[in-house]
């Protein structure tokens, strides 16, 4: 039936092309695209955490993997604060109250920034929910993560160390 | 076979035309919601289909469910 | 079959936040027993969608109670696993296709063992079909990477007479930011039938129990034991994010049915179509004063092709509309149209929003078949060597509007909790050729109606 070999040509080419595709983790020195952050919330400025490694996470609570990334969050906070790991996770819904509402049930023992007309995403170029950047002691960003999944908890606390490591020098 | 041309050539233009239809990745927050699934009530659907399958000369058609939420 | 996947992108992830910290989590090992612990946090992972329905047609028809249940794992690379299994079982009566007449008649089971006799004036319904149904579905869908995602399907469902076995694939890939995904897929299926008694031979006569060589007659209108069909399909559809409130769906699909098409219960009534005739208007008989009936007989090949146009949208106040378009054409002459339109007005009862009420309405027709005809006039029969090769008066193929009302109340009283209940009503009326002579008094085309009640439950 012609029909059904023409799609199932089709079907196999398009599979065999969805194998070249960019990774969700971008990796490289980069310069931030601004010093200062605008949010709804106030000004962040990067360069108040000189020294420490930043990890910037952009959420909302109606995003399902936000959700799931907030015990790992924690875990982190609680692991590497002393190690000079600062987590600011910068909250882009658009109603301010069902953020609130979030939090009562979800303890984020990090500081929370509210966004709500997602000025900072814009500037950082934010292409999926959630999106987070880590950005070394000197104030470079070095990665960009793409997405959560609990499967890739180990690999994102590797790149923190691994940052965490390097002196300012 | 003009006709199957014509016709791959019309669903061609229509997706490359929706290729900056849409919102910013933290605006979907109406979308994400599961009553805005696009098959939000997957076994309702699924009995009605049985029925209508049943009782009329036409089946199927509504295929898969889309991603409204964006996340990931 | 269908390419419905029917498993939701995201789970309700209830369990994720109430993960306990490592710590805790060690010393409560000690207290609820490992396994425990183990379990509940599997099947915390689970989300459970049942529902049941019972339907009923007026008029003694068809009724059907058919459970459904669903469950679905979602895993941590975002794969999902989702295993549907249904089960249902019809009662009842529907038309075999025959006219109804000013005098009794007898009609020969399929199987043939035993008779039915239906009384003057009576529409022909016959129950052979009655049966219990098991259905299984598993589907698998997985991400190959953030802008990819793939999804592969095994169906599998069993009636006494009937197995149906198929499989499906299909490849998604995202766009514009998410905001766009092109989703192609295909499946195919096979369907086994073995009625009692075999399947007829197209057209042929059915056999009167009263005639004395009734064992041999009956015998010579059946075919084969047991007959097949296969069916393949395929499908593109764009999903398109319009708006912060609309989401809209477009599928163009094909589908590919070979085999045996034909429905083994069914058949025709011979009227006598001559004017100038005694019998005009009756049914016409043979020399031993039967009524003569024939076996229906379709095409043993169907293409059609689909369009379907989905849209969703979110009021301001939050309250979604679904509507939905389909077109379908085949080879078989039938076009239909399907609209499908539903409010969802949500309210509060207890917590804020905990509840709605879901007007629905759906408005069908379709076009006949270019081989249907209520009955066949003798002049046709041409007294056995009929003028053409397939006929059915099934009235699922013929020109057909149908109209369903309904209204669903659903509260959802926890999160990722809703009990629901739908009540609905179907009604379908058929037209064709008139009936001639004394044949016009009968009803041809009574039509069918039908209530629907569905209780669900997903937690």
């Amino acid at each position: 039936m012609t029909h059904t070999l023409l799609f199932s040509i089709a079907f196999i080419l398009i599979t065999v092309s969805a194998q070249t595709v960019s990774a969700d983790t971008a990796t490289g020195k980069q310069n931030l695209p601004t010093s200062t952050l605008m949010t709804t919330g106030g000004p962040f400025s990067f360069s108040d955490y000189r020294g420490k490694v930043i990890l910037i996470d952009f959420w909302a609570s109606w995003c399902a993997p936000c959700r799931e990334s907030f015990p790992w969050m924690n875990l982190m906070h609680q692991r590497y604060l002393d190690r000079g790991l600062t987590i600011i996770a910068i909250n882009l819904d658009s109603e301010a109250p069902e953020a609130t509402a979030f939090l009562k049930r979800n303890r984020a023992d990090f500081s929370v920034i509210y966004d709500n007309e997602g000025l900072s995403a814009e500037t950082m170029n934010v292409e999926a929910m959630p999106t987070s950047f880590l950005i070394d002691r000197k104030g470079i960003l070095r990665h960009t993560l793409t997405g959560f999944t609990t499967s890739k908890e180990s690999k994102h606390e590797a790149l923190i160390k691994q940052l965490l490591n390097e002196t300012i020098r | 076979m003009h006709q199957k041309i014509l016709q791959i050539m019309l669903i061609v233009s229509f997706i490359s035309a929706c290729s900056n239809v849409g919102v910013k990745p933290w605006e979907k927050n109406i979308l994400a919601r599961d009553d805005m699934q696009l098959i939000h009530a997957p076994l309702e659907a699924g009995l009605d289909d049985h029925i209508y399958f049943s009782k009329e000369a036409s089946s199927g058609g509504r295929g898969f469910s889309g991603g409204g939420c964006g996340c990931n | 079959m269908q390419l419905n996947t029917e498993v939701r992108d995201k789970t309700k992830d209830k369990s994720r936040f109430q993960k306990i910290s490592p710590a805790l989590a060690i010393a409560s090992i000690g207290i609820l027993g490992a396994n425990e612990t183990l379990a509940k946090d599997e099947l915390d992972r689970w989300d459970f969608d049942t529902a049941v329905l019972l339907y009923a047609e007026a008029d003694d028809r068809v009724s059907a109670v058919e459970p459904v249940f669903s469950a679905t794992r979602a895993f941590d690379n975002g794969e999902t696993l989702n295993i549907k299994l249904a089960y249902d079982t019809l009662t009842g009566a529907s038309p075999n296709g025959a006219t109804p007449s000013k005098q009794k008649q007898i009609f020969t089971r399929p199987s043939g063992k035993g008779k039915s006799t239906i009384a003057s004036g009576e529409s022909p319904l016959d129950d052979t079909f009655k049966d219990s149904r098991v259905a299984l579905a598993l589907n698998w869908t997985a991400p190959i990477n953030r802008e990819w995602e793939y999804s592969t399907g095994l169906y599998g469902s069993k009636e006494f007479d009937y197995l149906s076995l198929g499989g499906n694939a299909s490849i998604k890939h995202y766009f514009n930011q998410k905001n766009s995904a092109i989703n192609f897929g295909i499946s195919f299926s096979s369907d086994q039938v073995e009625p009692k008694g075999g399947t007829p031979i197209a057209l042929a006569e059915m056999a009167h129990k009263s005639d004395d060589d009734f064992k041999d007659t009956h015998k010579k209108t059946r075919e084969d034991d047991s007959n097949s069909k296969t069916i393949q399909e395929g499908m593109i559809g764009l999903t398109q994010v319009i708006n912060r409130q609309t989401i809209m769906q477009f599928n163009a699909g094909f589908s590919y049915t070979s085999g045996y098409l034909t429905d083994p219960f069914k058949l025709l009534s011979v009227i006598g179509s001559d004017k100038s005739d005694s019998d005009y208007g009756a049914n016409f008989q043979d020399t031993n004063s039967n009524n003569i009936y024939l076996y229906e007989a379709r095409p043993d090949s169907k293409l059609r092709h689909s369009f379907y146009w989905q849209t969703k949208y979110s009021v301001s106040n939050g309250d979604m509309i679904d509507s939905s378009y389909r077109f379908m054409i085949d080879d078989w002459g039938i076009n239909s149209h399907t609209l499908d339109f539903r409010y969802r007005w949500y309210f509060t009862l207890n917590k804020e929003r905990d509840s709605y009420l879901e007007p629905h309405l759906r408005y069908y027709s379709q076009s006949a078949a270019d081989f249907y005809q209520r009955y066949i006039d003798s002049d046709d029969y041409q007294l056995g060597d009929p003028n053409f090769s397939f006929a059915s008066a099934d009235e699922r193929l013929s020109d057909m509007n149908a109209v369903t009302l309904g209204l669903k109340y659903g509260w959802r009283y926890q999160e990722g909790k809703e009990v629901n209940i739908k009540l609905e009503y179907y009604s379908q009326s058929h037209s064709g050729k008139k009936g001639i002579g004394s044949l016009s008094n009968q009803e041809l085309y009574p039509g069918t109606k039908a209530v629907m009640l569905a209780i669900g439950y997903s937690f």
